[in-house]
């Protein structure tokens, strides 16, 4: 019984504590912001996961303050429903065909993936860099030739990645950002900017967050011009400051 | 004192039970055996399924026809090193099957250490059919030729040296005398590594990738589908739950047709003379 009133006590102190200020707020932010959002805030305490995933999350009413996703649907969605503040787009990616060093199959350009036997590895059309890319070769009007090529659909962006940078596959379609850490084993080729999908990254305030002043602050440090040179910098399109 | 225990033992075991059993059950909870019926019948489960139905075939019968004989010189001979080639045939079922996916790339990949070789001969094994079956081989080999060893050692030596003193070849002997001996035991081995085959997974989404209709298996099907569409995953794994089951109780009642053929035959013998 001692016990268990000791245990009550520490929580009681460990909650107004949490609110103070300087505590490390929690973000749930998506997969492919792993790398950067540290590099913008060392102080938070991160979640990195499918956005999918932390939207769920969200509406089981896993404490959380701040929520960064890879779509706009998630955030969106969230929003109607009474659960985060105003999102926010603090991000864009695009997507690029990633080709092996050697690049056997000698692609130059997005039309040359149109050639007979061309290995291409694309993600599946449950994902979103499946659906991207399929949008992407309808705007290019070259699905028909390009899907004859296919050899797989991967799960994941991962499994595309890593099957372009072991050599295996001649090309894949994945977001710029997934270059940057494969760039010693593979060469990326553009993909015409009127053709691109509207890839978006939102953030928004929890609404249920206990510390929702600091997480105001916390996007504000994204949304900075540090914090939009470092996304840059990380391959993200930033959209323009207002 | 002893009654404790006794309650101690049924309540672990009814822990096990009920924790081997529950998700198994779980599924069969979400999934009528109706909606099981139509998703076989949705485009993603009936390419997977003639997918994995037609690489586990072809597998199977390459580890069938390798295996045997591979097991039966392990189990007769004894020489230098048998301990060493034991270890090494076993060694795929210690290993992730990731590990098995990345150790084919390397081996079979188009920039693996044979790949070169077999591209000058016009032949890509990554993304096809015959990646899957290879994948598939991999895995489950050790599981038959560990079951194989095992079955043909329980066989009586005495009677193979009788066949061979009474002048039958060795292959005779082999196919006449230590094959029927072993069924059994050969039959339960190629029950696991066929169940093991069908639920590959990691060897094959790395070194086949996923394509449907082409290498898409039934595992990667489930993967694939359960992001978007639950209802087909757990349809498809339920179809897995019910083959899992049928195979095992073949296995189970396989002594009871071993018995009653044994019996079968000697009452037809008898009759005859």
């Amino acid at each position: 019984m001692r016990r268990l009133a000791a245990a009550a006590a520490l929580v009681a102190l460990a909650l107004p504590a949490a609110g103070a200020a300087g505590a490390p707020l929690t973000v749930l932010a998506a997969a492919s912001l792993t790398s950067v959002l540290p590099r913008i805030d060392g102080g938070e305490r991160y979640s990195f996961a499918g956005s999918d995933q932390l939207a769920l999350q969200i509406r089981q009413g896993e404490p959380a303050d701040v929520y960064a996703a890879a779509s706009p649907k998630y955030t969106e969605l969230l929003y109607r429903d009474g659960l985060l503040r105003k999102p926010v787009v603090f991000a864009t990616n695009r997507l690029i065909v990633l080709v092996p060093k050697s690049n056997p199959a000698h692609i130059k350009s997005v039309y040359d993936l149109r050639r007979p036997r061309v290995k291409i590895v694309v993600g599946d059309s449950t994902v979103p860099i499946g659906i991207y890319t399929r949008q992407i070769l309808d705007a290019l009007g070259i699905t028909a030739d390009v899907t004859k090529n296919v050899v797989s659909e991967e799960t994941d962006v991962k499994g595309i990645v890593s099957k372009v940078a072991l050599g295996e596959a001649d090309a894949g379609f994945v977001y710029r950002t997934d270059a940057k850490p494969v760039a010693s084993a593979t060469r990326t080729i553009p993909l015409p900017a009127w053709a691109q999908p509207p890839i978006r990254y939102e953030l928004a305030v929890v609404k249920a967050s206990k510390h929702r002043a600091a997480a105001a602050a916390f996007i504000r440090k994204v949304l900075s011009k540090r914090g939009r040179l470092l996304l840059a910098r990380a391959g993200f399109g930033v959209p323009k400051a207002r | 004192m002893r009654a404790p225990f006794a309650a101690a033992l049924a309540a672990a075991t009814a822990v096990a039970l009920a924790f081997l059993v529950l998700p198994v059950a779980a599924i069969f909870f979400r999934v009528p055996p109706g909606d099981l019926i139509g998703a076989l019948g949705h485009g993603v489960t009936r390419d997977a399924l003639l997918v994995s139905l037609k690489t586990s075939a072809i597998a199977h019968a390459c580890v069938l026809l390798v295996g045997t004989p591979a097991a039966y010189v392990l189990a007769r001979r004894r020489f230098r090193g048998r301990a060493l080639v034991l270890s090494l045939v076993e060694l795929p079922l210690v290993l992730p099957p990731a590990v098995a996916g990345i150790a084919l790339l390397a081996a079979f990949g188009r920039v693996g250490l044979l790949g070169g070789t077999l591209d000058a001969v016009g032949i890509q094994i990554p993304f096809t059919q015959a990646a899957v079956v290879l994948a598939v081989a991999f895995v489950e080999s050790p599981f038959y030729v560990r079951g194989a060893i095992a079955a043909f050692e329980g066989v009586d030596a005495t009677l193979l040296d009788a066949a061979r003193t009474l002048g039958a070849a060795p292959g005779r002997v082999f196919a006449r005398v230590a094959l029927p001996l072993a069924a059994g035991g050969l039959a339960a081995a190629s029950a696991l590594a066929l169940a093991r085959g069908l639920g590959e997974f990691g060897a094959t989404i790395i070194f086949a990738g996923s394509l449907q209709g082409v290498t898409q298996t039934l595992p990667l099907a489930i993967y694939a589908q359960f992001e978007q569409n639950f209802d087909t995953a757990l349809a498809i794994s339920g179809l897995f739950i019910v083959v899992g089951a049928v195979l095992l109780v073949a296995l189970k009642l396989y002594p009871w047709f071993r018995f009653a053929s044994i019996f079968r035959s000697r009452f037809a013998i008898s009759t005859s003379s």
